[in-house]
Parts: structure tokens; C-alpha cells; sequence
């Protein structure tokens, strides 16, 4: 440490007023008592003001004990063997006890940064423990006050060109970043740049980020116990981000949740609110007397509504994403029977032919989305098949194909692009009962469980729609 | 006369249901709310019960548990909802079926016929449990049918016997892997598709139209009607 020459003025001038009492009151003080007077400034200048000043001290003092006390008096001489050791000792006190407080003032102004660095860490800290994203910004232009302009720079976001950083500070903080520890200004690797960048985990690489601190404005060299603070204070930004990011993507998903269940809710009471007068309306008219023909169509038309209004909460539920497919082992025979079972009236009056074999592996499906792709797959073959519908699957190519064939005109060439897009109908179609959305829901329920659909002509003339499903891999205990 | 008690809060619904039961030749025991169908199993004693999952002060699967206490006869529920959960949540808890609106009259009665069959049926005294043509003697692991022994495997043995227990009843794919398999394999449903396919080769007279061994997708197994 430095001491100015005020220093040195004060230290000696502290001797020249113990000598000048000593020298009065030497009659009645006596030698030894003398002697240690000599320490006191000493001791003032080695804890007030600096090694340096204490040493002149010391030095002065023992000249000025030689020359005005030690006889014979004001000369440099020594006499006697006593009073060269009277000198030494002195002297040896006088270095040791400076020596000692110089000691104790370091450890103090230690105690003293530390402390002062602590509290503004601590300061820092509560500065970041709020829960809006500008505790950042905030925190940023607090270190700007303090060491220099800050800013942060993300893991995945460390720019290739910069205008505030040359290519030189850039790789500086790209070391930072892959050996997780303090690069640039201040630190050992590439000292040169304008920048110290200090990483949000020192140590652990794959950290999320840095903090970059502009060399200081005075142009002197960033000292190592600033780059310690600033490391800390790096680590603390660090521990804040995770947190901030962690409680958005809590919020996030939280808001994403409320809005699911609450569209689940709404579907769940819309089809209810349908389906009751829909019930009723059934009934009703299956009570009534009269023309049974007029009562069957009428119930034909009911319950096409329910249909239609199926196929509107499917196609809800495909465009809210609340589709959630449990995929299992699923036995397509099972899927092909309830759906057969669902179009009973429907299929009533046309021949439906099955060819599973007996060995058909088991699929990977949403049982239920299975068998409701297969409702509308089925009902539209039945609306436009002539007498015949065919239903086969088959593994081929390591996943199961699954055909619906009909027997009646095929598929238009205008219609085959946007088949299975909402409401496209074939021309003049509009008398055959499909509500417009069935294909379009065919489509949405496969792909949510990353199924394929197809469409193409069936071997003996008519429609042939094809449903491609992995095979499921099963052992039983 | 058979009386059954209908819980409804849409007075459409539980007029329609009434006239479908009185063209059934049941005795309907109308009750808007679940506070009123509780009273009504005391006071008119049905032989069973159709109950809307809906009501206002009551939830409808909390409903189910406390008539299941309360009667011994079948529960069929009617509802409008399409989670597969709330039903697979209702057959656990003793509903003997349920039936999705818009229902047919004719429908409801058949399954109606069909639950109070099987909660009349006599227990076997001699230990073999019957179902249509289809025997099963536990006690001796043997399994008829039309009279002719089918071998089975353990599993497909035992999968028979709680199916045919439940007499038609809608058996739950969990409620079958836990009996069968044991509580830790209730989500194991492929054992279940294995085993009921081995079974209806065995069994069905034509293995890729089951008649036997039926399946709703996503709850459960029952044996059809003979």
C-alpha cells in the first residue's frame, strides 16, 4: 500500500514531540520509561498510517534516543554495553510491534471489504427476489451504477456480430460460456477484451448465461476482488432468471390448463344440451300414431341431427386440441364390431362383408377415437354403396391396412384433393345425409394418433378408404 | 308389476322414459333429483333403477354408490356424456350398464329386460355358473359349451369365470386385469386382448364377428345375449 508523504511528515513529527517531552522530563522519567515513550509513535503510525511511516519512526525514534537521552548526550555514540543493548531492543520492539499492527490494520480492511461486499450482495439479492421479469433490467443497471455498463447475454442467443462487442470480446464470452468460468477483462483468459464476462454457474458448463461487464471507465484494470463480487453477483442474476423462467412457464402452463378444461366443459354441455331434446324429440315420435313410413323418416332425420352434432363436437375437440389419445393394444375386430353395431339401422339394408383373418396382429390405437373414425368410415360407405359393403385388413409392410370399400360410383376426380377437408361433398350430394365434417373428423382423430388415411378406388368400382396402423408388439404374462 | 324408479331432472326426459316403461309394462317411479330418488327407494322399493348422471344436487356418480347401498336391483345409467371415464367411473362403483342418449325406447327396454334377468337369475346350487349355452364349473375348472368341454389356459379360464359371474354385466377392462392378473397389472390391457382373442378362436362360432365375447371400446368386456 502507498502511503503519501503526509505520511512519512506526520510519523516524524510525532517522534520530535516524545523527544522534545522526553528531553524535558528526562530527570524525572528516567531511561527505560523513555525508551518506551519512543514506541508510542511507533505504534500511532503503524496502525493510523502505514508500514512505511512506522519504519521512519522507528528509526527516528532511535536516533533521536541515541543522540538527545542516551549519554553521553547529543552525540551519536554509544557507551557501554547496556545502552547498545537499550538501542537494539528498542529498534527490535519497535519493528516487531509495527510489523503487528500493520498486520491487524490488513485483516481489519479485509474484514472491512468483505463485509462491505457481502451487504451489497445481500443489497443485490433482495434487489432480484421480485417476480416481474424488470428485476433484471433493474439488477443490470444497479451493477452499471457500480463497475460498468452490464448486459446479459443468453446461452442459445450469443450473437455472431455485435455492435457494441468486437469479435475479440465475443470469443471471450464464448469461452466464458463453454469453460464455465470468468473470461475477458479482469480475468486470465484474453485479458485484452473490453468486456469481463462472468457465467451464471461457474463450474457447471452448459449454463444458461453470462453476465458481460464493461471495463471500468477509468481505464484501470478491473481488480481480482471485483471480479470475485462480480462473479457472485453474476451467480445471484443467474439463480433469479431460472426462477423468473421457471414461474412463467408454471403461469404458462397453468393458463393453458384453465382453458382446456374450461373448452372441455363447454363441449361436454353442449352435446348434453343436444342430445336431451334430441332424446326427447326421438321418443315422441316414435310414440305417435300414424303413417309408420312418415314416423321412420321423420326418426331417420333425428337422428341424423345427433349425427351432425357429433361430428360438430368431434370437430371441436380436433380444433381445440383436447384430442388426449390413449393409445393401447386394440383389437380391430372389437372397434369394427361396435361400429357396427353403432350403424345398425344404418347398415340394415346393405350386405356387410368381413375378412379378418384369425392371426391379425393387434394395433396401436385410442380405442375409442378408433372406433369412431370407423363409425364415420362405415356410415359413409353405407350412404353411398349401392348393396355391398366390404370391410378388410391385413398386414402388409409391417403395419395393418384396414379397407372399407364400397360398391357405388367411386370417388369424383374433383373431390379426390379435398376429401377430407370440411364439407366437401361430392356434386348433388347434399341428399345423401353426411353432415360435411365426418371425413374431415376421420382425418383429425388419425392424425392425432399419427395414424394415415387414404382414398382411392375400390377393385370392383366405388370408393376404397384405407387406414394404415402399426402393429402392437405384445407379450403376455 | 316390476316398478322402477327413473331419476331425471328434465321433466322431458322422465315423461318420455315413464311412457317408454308403461309400453314395457314396468311401473315407473318418477324422481327429479337425487334427494327424491333416495326417498323414493325407501318408500316405493323399485326392483330397479334408471338414473341420469345430471342432477342438480347431487353428483350423478355419487348417486350411483349410495342407491348401490341402499338396492339390490340393476342401475342402468342413462347419460349424455362422452368422457369414457365417467362411465368406466359408474360401472365400477355398481352400475349394472348404462345407456348414451339419444337413446331408442326400444333399446332401453332390452337392456332394461336383459339386467333384470340377470339379477334374477337363480345362484347355481350345484356350483356351475350358466350363461346361454355356456357352463363353467370353477371348483373343477371346466368350462361347456353347448355341452362340449373347451380346454382352456388359467388365464383364459379365469377371465371366463368373472365374465360369465357378471351374468351379460359390462365388466371393465381394469376390473378384469385386477381379478384376473392381480392389482398391479390394471393398466395391461393387451394380456386382456391376447387372451380374450385365444378365447373367442376357441369359443365363437365366427372368431372375426364375435357374438360371445363383446367388447365396448375403451371400457370393457361382456358376454352378449343369449
Amino acid at each position: 500500500m502507498r502511503t503519501s508523504p503526509a505520511g512519512y511528515l506526520i510519523a516524524l513529527a510525532g517522534v520530535a514531540l516524545v523527544a522534545l517531552v522526553t528531553h524535558a522530563a528526562l530527570p524525572h522519567l528516567g531511561l527505560a520509561s523513555a525508551a518506551l515513550l519512543f514506541l508510542l509513535p511507533v505504534l500511532a503510525a503503524s496502525v493510523r498510517v502505514g508500514t512505511g511511516p512506522a519504519l521512519v519512526a522507528a528509526a527516528g525514534g532511535a536516533l533521536a534516543f541515541n543522540f538527545l537521552l542516551l549519554p553521553p548526550r547529543f552525540t551519536f555514540r554509544i557507551d557501554g554495553f547496556d545502552h547498545v543493548v537499550s538501542v537494539a531492543v528498542f529498534l527490535a520492539v519497535a519493528l516487531v510491534t509495527s510489523r503487528l499492527a500493520a498486520e491487524l490494520r490488513a485483516r481489519e480492511a479485509e474484514a472491512n471489504a468483505r463485509a462491505a461486499a457481502n451487504a451489497e450482495q445481500a443489497e443485490f439479492a433482495a434487489l432480484l427476489s421480485g417476480d416481474t421479469a424488470d428485476v433484471l433490467t433493474r439488477a443490470l443497471a444497479w451493477i452499471a451504477a457500480r463497475y460498468g455498463t452490464a448486459r446479459l447475454i443468453d446461452r442459445n442467443a450469443l450473437p455472431a456480430e455485435d455492435p457494441v462487442l468486437s469479435s475479440l470480446d465475443l470469443s471471450a464470452a464464448g469461452w466464458a460460456l463453454q469453460g464455465a468460468e470468468a473470461a475477458g477483462h479482469g480475468s486470465d483468459t484474453m485479458p485484452a477484451s473490453d468486456w469481463s464476462f462472468l457465467p451464471f454457474a461457474p463450474g457447471h458448463p452448459g449454463g444458461s448465461g453470462l453476465v458481460a461487464v464493461a471495463r471500468p471507465m477509468s481505464g484501470t484494470t478491473r481488480r481480482a476482488e471485483e471480479m470475485t463480487q462480480l462473479q457472485a453477483l453474476a451467480r445471484l442474476i443467474g439463480q433469479a432468471r431460472d426462477r423468473l423462467a421457471l414461474a412463467d412457464e408454471r403461469q404458462s402452463r397453468e393458463r393453458l390448463e384453465d382453458r382446456d378444461a374450461l373448452r372441455r366443459t363447454l363441449l361436454a354441455a353442449m352435446a348434453h344440451d343436444f342430445r336431451t331434446p334430441l332424446t326427447v324429440l326421438a321418443g315422441e315420435v316414435a310414440a305417435l300414431d300414424g303413417d309408420p313410413a312418415a314416423k321412420d323418416r321423420t326418426l331417420a332425420q333425428v337422428h341424423r341431427l345427433g349425427a351432425t352434432m357429433d361430428d360438430l363436437v368431434g370437430a371441436a375437440r380436433i380444433e381445440g386440441g383436447a384430442l388426449d389419445p390413449q393409445i393401447e393394444a386394440v383389437d380391430l375386430i372389437d372397434c369394427i364390431d361396435a361400429a357396427c353395431d353403432r350403424l345398425a339401422s344404418a347398415l340394415a339394408a346393405h350386405q356387410v362383408e368381413r375378412t379378418l383373418p384369425a392371426d391379425l396382429p393387434l394395433v396401436a390405437a385410442d380405442p375409442v377415437l378408433l372406433t369412431h373414425i370407423l363409425v364415420n368410415l362405415i356410415g359413409n360407405a353405407a350412404r353411398h354403396a349401392r348393396a355391398r359393403i366390404a370391410i378388410a385388413a391385413s398386414p402388409e409392410d409391417g403395419s395393418i391396412q384396414l379397407h372399407v370399400d364400397d360398391d357405388g360410383v367411386g370417388i369424383a376426380d374433383d373431390l379426390q384433393g379435398r376429401l377430407f377437408d370440411r364439407f366437401a361433398r361430392g356434386a348433388g350430394s347434399d341428399r345423401e345425409g353426411g353432415s360435411g365434417l365426418g371425413l374431415a373428423i376421420v382425418k383429425g382423430f388419425a392424425d392425432a394418433m399419427a395414424l394415415t388415411v387414404s382414398a382411392g378406388a375400390a377393385p370392383g368400382g366405388g370408393a376404397r378408404f384405407t387406414l394404415a396402423l402399426p402393429q402392437r408388439q405384445v407379450t403376455v404374462a | 308389476m316390476t316398478r322402477v324408479l327413473v331419476v331425471d331432472d328434465e321433466a322431458a326426459i322422465l315423461r318420455l322414459v315413464a311412457a317408454v316403461l308403461e309400453r314395457g309394462g314396468f311401473g315407473a317411479v318418477p324422481a327429479a333429483t337425487a334427494r327424491a330418488a333416495l326417498a323414493e327407494v325407501e318408500h316405493a322399493v323399485p326392483d330397479a333403477a334408471i338414473i341420469d348422471l345430471g342432477l342438480p344436487d347431487m353428483d350423478g356418480i355419487e348417486l350411483i354408490a349410495a342407491l348401490r347401498q341402499r338396492m339390490t336391483g340393476p342401475l342402468i345409467v342413462l347419460t349424455a356424456r362422452d368422457a369414457t371415464s365417467d362411465k368406466i367411473a359408474t360401472l365400477d362403483l355398481g352400475a349394472d350398464d348404462y345407456v348414451t342418449k339419444p337413446f331408442d325406447g326400444d333399446e332401453l327396454l332390452a337392456r332394461l329386460r336383459a339386467a333384470l334377468r340377470r339379477a334374477g337369475r337363480a345362484i347355481a346350487v350345484d356350483g356351475v355358473l350358466r350363461h346361454g349355452a355356456l357352463a363353467i364349473d370353477p371348483a373343477r375348472h371346466d368350462l361347456r359349451l353347448g355341452g362340449k368341454q373347451v380346454a382352456l389356459t388359467p388365464r383364459e379360464f379365469a377371465v371366463m369365470e368373472v365374465l360369465i359371474g357378471a351374468g351379460g354385466r359390462l365388466v371393465t377392462h381394469a376390473d378384469l386385469l385386477r381379478r384376473v392378473w392381480g392389482p398391479a397389472h390394471v393398466g395391461d390391457s393387451d394380456y386382456l386382448r391376447v387372451v380374450v382373442r385365444a378365447l373367442r378362436l376357441k369359443l365363437e362360432a365366427d372368431p372375426s364377428a364375435p357374438t360371445l365375447i363383446r367388447n365396448e371400446p375403451g371400457i370393457g368386456y361382456r358376454l352378449g345375449e343369449v
